[in-house]
């Protein structure tokens, strides 16, 4: 079986490739959305003292546990032909896919960087407010120095996303070259009994998921050597 | 002249700071001595208008420039130079008062040193040059020696005698030591349990305290110091 695997993983198997490509486009792309939405949402929560922010932490931190088929199922419903956005006919496509990541991973990003961003900003502010910087001006030296911590966010979320499959499999449906990524592709084989591209992918992945750590941690160290340099 | 009457400060229902009245005459310096949780930085956090206070009324500050030094400052991950000028946005010269207030406190070498990685007292003299950059009204200083050397803590009293004198400011300032209040301030007040206990002219206060929990205290300094 091994050998099969190294055959699928170094030759030129359409199917891998495209399920590859498929799962990546749809990361990356979700990945990028929800840092856009989570990381202002975070440092809103985070960098700011206002009514009604106990309620919006708690809801953040419900959202965070989202279950991925309970997201799925509301994307599903929306998305729907009977849905809100039922015309824009995109249930099983990359795009519906890339929405229910959004829902699930945009909640996670912005609680990761609202812990990130009030671990410092008390400190912050009180410093800005000493010397006369307020609005805008400080909460920009916020988000700067707040700016490493973020990469570990978003390269976190991107961690979700590629290894879901609850939600991706719901409104994408896993449709051969269209919607099958890494996750719902391991899971359909498996089924199968099909385990040689179960295994290529589930490596594919490992790899993947190795990578992002390798950066997550390099970029903690480097914060941490920074601040006790 | 800025008059606080009838203040009370708060925490999760408990009492932090409970004063009926109390005066700080313009271009007089302040010091503020008392333990831990006596009252001193919530008190300096209320004058700096970083937190507000739950009843009573801070009056005389309307239309003046407060300059005030955290007991936690932040040290920004750029240079120290950067740091300071930072307090400076837009003005012409920037650079150059930077490089001076830097001189004044002994950092003029760490200038291009990272606002990160200075150790303690180095941060903490980068923070006090931020702050003395510019010229305020209203001085207040949250432990500004606190984690510096003996050495350091000369140049940076005599920077600060050199500021108020030629400012004209009002500086309030809080320490753990008595000594340093007494070397620095006009008028020192004694704090404890969120309440002042006695105010009065430095020299008058640690010669002959009033009170008998101002005599205990400094008491306990004595023999601690």
């Amino acid at each position: 079986m091994i050998k099969q695997v190294l055959e699928l993983l170094f030759g030129a198997d359409p199917e891998l490739r495209q399920i590859i490509g498929v799962t990546l486009r749809m990361s990356v792309f979700s990945t990028l959305i929800s840092a856009l939405i989570g990381i202002p949402w975070g440092v809103a929560m985070g960098a700011n003292q206002f009514k009604g922010k106990a309620i919006l932490s708690r809801i953040t931190n419900t959202l965070m546990g989202l279950p991925p088929v309970v997201a799925g199922l509301i994307v599903f419903m929306v998305l729907s032909r009977s849905g809100p956005l039922g015309k824009l006919s995109l249930l099983y496509s990359v795009s519906a896919m890339v929405i229910a990541q959004v829902v699930l991973i945009s909640p996670i990003i912005a609680g990761m960087t609202a812990n990130v961003v009030s671990l410092r900003a008390p400190s912050i502010n009180e410093t800005c407010a000493g010397i006369g910087i307020f609005g805008w001006k400080r909460l920009w030296l916020t988000i700067k120095e707040c700016r490493i911590p973020f990469v570990t966010t978003v390269l976190a979320g991107f961690g979700r996303s590629i290894a879901e499959v609850g939600a991706v499999q719901m409104v994408g449906g896993n449709i051969q070259f269209k919607t099958r990524v890494m996750t719902t592709a391991i899971m359909m084989q498996t089924n199968m009994g099909r385990f040689e591209l179960a295994v290529a992918l589930g490596v594919v992945l490992l790899i993947i998921s190795f990578i992002i750590n390798s950066l997550v941690h390099r970029i903690q160290e480097q914060t941490q050597r920074d601040r006790t340099a | 002249m800025i008059v606080l009457r009838d203040v009370i400060q708060q925490f999760g229902g408990r009492v932090v700071l409970e004063i009926p009245e109390l005066r700080f005459m313009s271009s007089r310096r302040y010091g503020m001595i008392g333990e831990n949780g006596s009252g001193k930085t919530t008190l300096l956090r209320l004058l700096a208008g970083t937190s507000k206070p739950g009843s009573g009324t801070i009056e005389g500050l309307e239309g003046k420039t407060v300059g005030y030094l955290p007991q936690a400052p932040y040290a920004f991950s750029f240079s120290v130079l950067q740091n300071v000028e930072l307090a400076l946005e837009g003005h012409r010269e920037a650079k150059e008062l930077a490089e001076k207030v830097l001189v004044a406190v002994g950092m003029e070498s760490l200038a291009n040193a990272r606002g990160d990685r200075l150790s303690g007292g180095e941060a903490q003299r980068m923070a006090l040059a931020r702050v003395l950059v510019r010229s305020y009204d209203v001085l207040l200083l949250d432990e500004p020696t606190s984690s510096t050397d003996v050495r350091s803590m000369d140049l940076i009293e005599q920077t600060l005698r050199e500021y108020v004198q030629r400012t004209q400011c009002t500086l309030i300032f809080s320490t753990h030591s008595p000594a340093q209040a007494l070397r620095l301030a006009d008028e020192v007040l004694y704090l404890e349990k969120g309440r002042l206990v006695e105010q009065g002219p430095a020299r008058e206060m640690f010669h002959s305290p009033r009170d008998e929990r101002t005599k205990a205290f400094l008491r306990h300094w004595s023999f601690s110091s």
